[in-house]
């Protein structure tokens, strides 16, 4: 690759100021949210900085030219590495196409450029009553252009759904070059839903230069429940409980003893510290059902054993409960100088003994496993606390992640509720795909991409390929049959 | 060997391979395939699927049969693929709120098994004993319910499909929060079995509603229905579904009503349903000149009728289309449609899905030429539109997805690499896949 013709070129594109490849200012670059120590730092050769779709487009059309890699990136709060320019080539951080562009409140969408912030654009259709409903823990910095790579989740994903759901059109940059908007404000647009197989995609089909939003109208009524149980086990009963009685929260969080003591170290939101698990509980939708449901869930908690039970009296309250569930991660740097975080989903019957399984799993590793997660969904965050310079720490975290994983799968769980497979947890993917599942995802990505340019190396399994799987398979049906096909 | 030994051989095959039925029933825009086979096993339809891959048989999935109007005239049809023997409830946890069901179970045995735990899989349709699960995933098609509950789309969490060589190729799982790996569910969801077949689906369901009305509200004004209906839909009340009917649509579902027609279904605990068709009522009462509150059965039975009307069964001499539109649009829609009928000797009824965004008609006429300009048309307006059964005659050279949609490259690639010999419902998907 000529770097000098590339950088001239690219320059000519984006300007000066839209391009970063000094050893020094890339260094931010080598990196995303996920763990150094489990991902890896990746140096992009350039980073790009584009302030329009049309310079997008370019930019890919020069790296179809050059045959190099485009990874995309937005506020790098991802988890999972599907930001790191594994392969180096063009990093593209999306960050400075922060518009919005229009609010359509009648119809009830907005279409806004993939750098807005995940936070202000709830913050921004508020006041007109509406609100966009993923909100990942990491919403202040995350923005909606990752939301829709990663097909993100959040506490309110319970009733409201996650990004996909959200999202009802896409302009996207496909790997040929061309740009499509996808979609539309009216559903069921002829056509493979292009849409909905670009949500949750990371980056590796597309690139998205405009999102067309679902906003959803607020709440008449909200409530907010605090329940306080002796141990996690009685809280995975009451969440399984509210579930089956046919209840749909907004919300169903749950909080670990450890987890809670960090939390109100570090921000006084006044969870009862004497607890073994709390249940964090959002009902919302028409005065009338909000009002019997609070009533039947505090019962519910109750008879599952909870000690005690709360309720937000003021959105102040509410807030304060809120804030210390989504600062749970950021409180953990007082109990633990790392942490590794795992992402699973299991079935929400199985939540009882896949708590189990971890708190043993945390004995025998010797881990500190501290967890806070969205129960209602049976997405699990396990977090286990570790120093990367004790020797031997990492080899423990490692081994431990794998037999949750695999409990989690055994139990007819998944790897990933709502952060991605990425760079870092693609060689789990053989947990729960078999070669013929994975084979027919590379068809997908190969129809997008046959050059394999955008975002390489991620969701796969390292080192793998279908290669000659279907010759093969077609050789031995025609050899079986005694039919030589034409 | 040559190509007509190798269709026979292959033929012959896959009849050893399944149950043969009649041909004749599997009727499909006038054409009857060579022969229809229903596999007893995912194993045998892999193999089925593979030698029709290889032979290059022109091969249609068939579910109920309910929704064959949806589709292009197919560039050929050689062998019909009955999926009703596949139709197990593969895994039901009635506390998990998930179930597991194989493509050939219709949607009223599942209802049967989920209601028994009071839940449900909140689709519209007229048909339950007849249409598949599969069915209703492969044609998209939904009903004003989707406002409530969104569509099945929405609700699909894990998928199995075999693929024209004969692999079993799964998506998702059986959780209701999954991001691991691509989302095979929505690839092919409403792609009308022209990537593969599917076998399996799993859903997250919804408990079922413990009771029902519906507000039916009658106008003289297509202005003033629309303006409450809209009115109702930007306030907090959550109803689950919104429609406006014109004076005909309203008589085809049995509400003897003339004018425009405003049905507004709430669902819910009882004490909830009341009060929210209460304030709804009130919301739109001033300009009606009727108000009518439905309950329980009378209220089920309409919202079946509607979804009836908007399906897509092919009709004798008539059309029906769906366009899809911003709600606040639609009722402009609804006047440029009438415009669009201006001159041609047709009878239409109008059914606007105001929750949703989407607008159905169906057009009736004696000739088939004003069918034909009809639809050519309703194929301009509003942002999408498609036209969902039609007499053979009226869909030649045309395409019933109406405009080209784009990333049409990308669909065509995706065909291509998928079902490399073109074997499955060949022509009838958009673009003529």
């Amino acid at each position: 690759m000529d770097r000098q013709a590339l950088r001239e070129r690219l320059l000519r594109i984006v300007g000066p100021d839209g391009i970063i490849d000094d050893p020094d200012e890339l260094l931010v670059y080598e990196y995303d949210a996920s763990d150094e120590v489990f991902a890896g730092h990746h140096r992009p050769d350039i980073t790009v900085l584009p302030r329009t779709a049309e310079q997008v487009q370019e930019i890919v059309n020069l790296a179809n030219e050059f045959g190099i890699p485009v990874t995309p990136r937005g506020a790098g709060t991802g988890l999972a590495g599907a930001a790191l320019a594994v392969r180096g080539g063009i990093l593209l951080v999306m960050t400075r196409m922060n518009r919005v562009l229009e609010i359509n409140e009648r119809d009830g969408y907005a279409i806004v450029e993939p750098g807005v912030i995940n936070l202000e654009l709830s913050q921004l259709t508020q006041p007109r009553g509406y609100f966009f409903a993923p909100d990942p823990a990491s919403q202040r910095a995350c923005t909606i252009g990752g939301n829709v790579a990663n097909n993100s989740g959040g506490p309110h994903c319970l009733k409201y759904g996650v990004t996909s759901n959200h999202i009802l059109g896409l302009e996207v940059v496909l790997p040929s070059g061309e740009r499509i908007w996808t979609g539309g404000p009216a559903p069921e647009s002829p056509g493979v839903d292009l849409t909905g197989v670009l949500v949750g995609s990371e980056g590796t089909l597309g690139i998205v230069t405009k999102v067309m939003v679902r906003l959803t109208r607020l709440p008449e009524a909200v409530n907010v429940l605090l329940a306080a149980f002796p141990d996690l086990e009685s809280a995975s009963q009451a969440t399984s409980a509210i579930i089956a009685a046919g209840i749909l929260p907004a919300a169903l969080e749950m909080m670990d003893q450890l987890t809670i003591k960090a939390v109100e170290a570090a921000f006084h939101a006044g969870y009862p510290e004497d607890a073994g698990a709390v249940l964090l509980i959002e009902l919302d939708g028409l005065a009338e059902i909000v009002a019997e449901s609070a009533e039947r869930v505090a019962e519910l908690c109750r008879q599952c054993g909870a000690t005690e039970v709360r309720v937000a009296r003021t959105p102040r309250e509410r807030e304060l409960l809120w804030l210390g569930r989504k600062s749970a991660f950021g409180a953990m740097g007082r109990l633990s100088p790392n942490y590794y975080l795992v992402d699973t989903t299991v079935p929400r019957t199985k939540l009882p003994p896949t708590m189990r399984t971890v708190e043993e799993l945390s004995r025998e590793y010797r881990l500190r496993i501290a967890n806070v997660f969205h129960a209602g969904d049976g997405n699990l965050h396990p977090l286990i606390l570790f120093d990367r310079l004790v020797p031997g720490e990492i080899e423990r975290v490692l081994r431990c992640t794998t037999d949750i994983l695999q409990y989690c799968v055994d139990v007819g769980g998944t790897l990933s509720g709502e952060h991605g497979i990425g760079f870092e947890k693609r060689d789990y993917m053989t947990l729960i795909f078999t070669t013929d599942d994975l084979c027919a995802m590379a068809g997908l990505k190969r129809s997008f991409d046959p050059r394999e340019l955008f975002n390489p190396d991620k969701v796969f399994p390292s080192g793998f390929s279908c290669g000659e799987v279907n010759a093969l398979r077609q050789q031995a049906l025609a050899q079986r049959l005694g039919i030589e096909f034409v | 060997m040559s190509e007509q030994a190798v269709f026979q051989q292959a033929l012959e095959h896959i009849a050893r391979l399944g149950e043969q039925r009649e041909p004749a029933r599997y009727e499909l825009d006038g054409r009857r395939p060579q022969l229809a086979v229903a596999p007893p096993s995912v194993a045998a339809l892999q193999e089925i699927v593979a030698v029709a891959s290889q032979a290059g048989l022109a091969t249609v999935p068939w579910g109920g049969g309910t929704q064959m109007g949806l589709g292009n005239l197919p560039r050929a049809f050689d062998l019909a693929l009955d999926l009703r023997k596949l139709n197990s409830i593969v895994q039901y946890e009635p506390d998990d709120l998930t179930v597991a069901v194989q493509a050939g179970c219709t949607l009223g045995e599942l209802s049967a098994k989920l209601g028994a735990h009071g839940q449900m899989l909140p689709v519209d349709c007229p048909t339950p004993d007849r249409t598949t699960i599969g069915g209703l995933v492969a044609t998209g098609l939904s009903g004003p319910r989707r406002y409530g509950y969104g569509a099945l789309r929405d609700l699909l969490i894990g998928i199995s499909v075999v693929l024209p060589n004969g692999q079993l190729s799964r998506g998702g799982g059986m959780v209701v929060k999954n991001v691991s790996g691509y989302d095979m569910m929505r690839l092919h969801y409403a792609a009308l079995g022209s990537l593969g077949v599917i076998v399996q689906l799993n859903f997250k369901v919804i408990p079922k509603p413990r009771s029902e009305r519906t507000v039916v509200a009658a106008y003289r004004r297509l202005a003033d229905a629309a303006e409450g209906a809209l009115r109702i839909r930007f306030s907090q009340l959550v109803p689950t579904a919104i429609v406006l009917l014109d004076g005909r649509a309203a008589r085809v579902v049995g509400l003897n009503l003339q004018g425009w027609v405003a049905a507004l279904r709430c669902e819910g605990p009882p004490v909830a349903v009341q009060r929210q068709a209460d304030r709804i009522g009130e919301a739109v009462r001033p300009a009606a000149e009727r108000l009518d509150v439905l309950e329980g059965g009378a209220s089920e039975r309409l919202w079946a009728e509607i979804s009836g009307a908007i399906a897509a069964a092919p009709l004798d001499r008539a059309i029906r289309v769906r366009i899809g539109q911003n709600p606040s649009e639609l009722p402009q829609l609804a006047e440029e449609i009438d415009r669009a009928c201006t001159g041609l000797a047709v009878e239409r009824s109008r059914w606007l899905d105001i929750g949703s965004g989407l607008c159905y008609t169906a057009l009736a006429s004696e000739r088939e030429a004003d069918l034909r300009l009809a639809w050519e048309r309703l194929a301009r307006l509003g942002l999408h539109a498609t036209l969902l059964s039609a007499p053979p005659a009226v869909k030649v050279d045309t395409d019933v997805f109406g405009r080209e949609p784009a990333g049409l490259a990308v669909m065509r690639a995706l065909k291509e690499t998928f079902d490399p010999t073109g074997i499955l419902n060949p022509g009838r998907f958009v673009g003529w896949l």
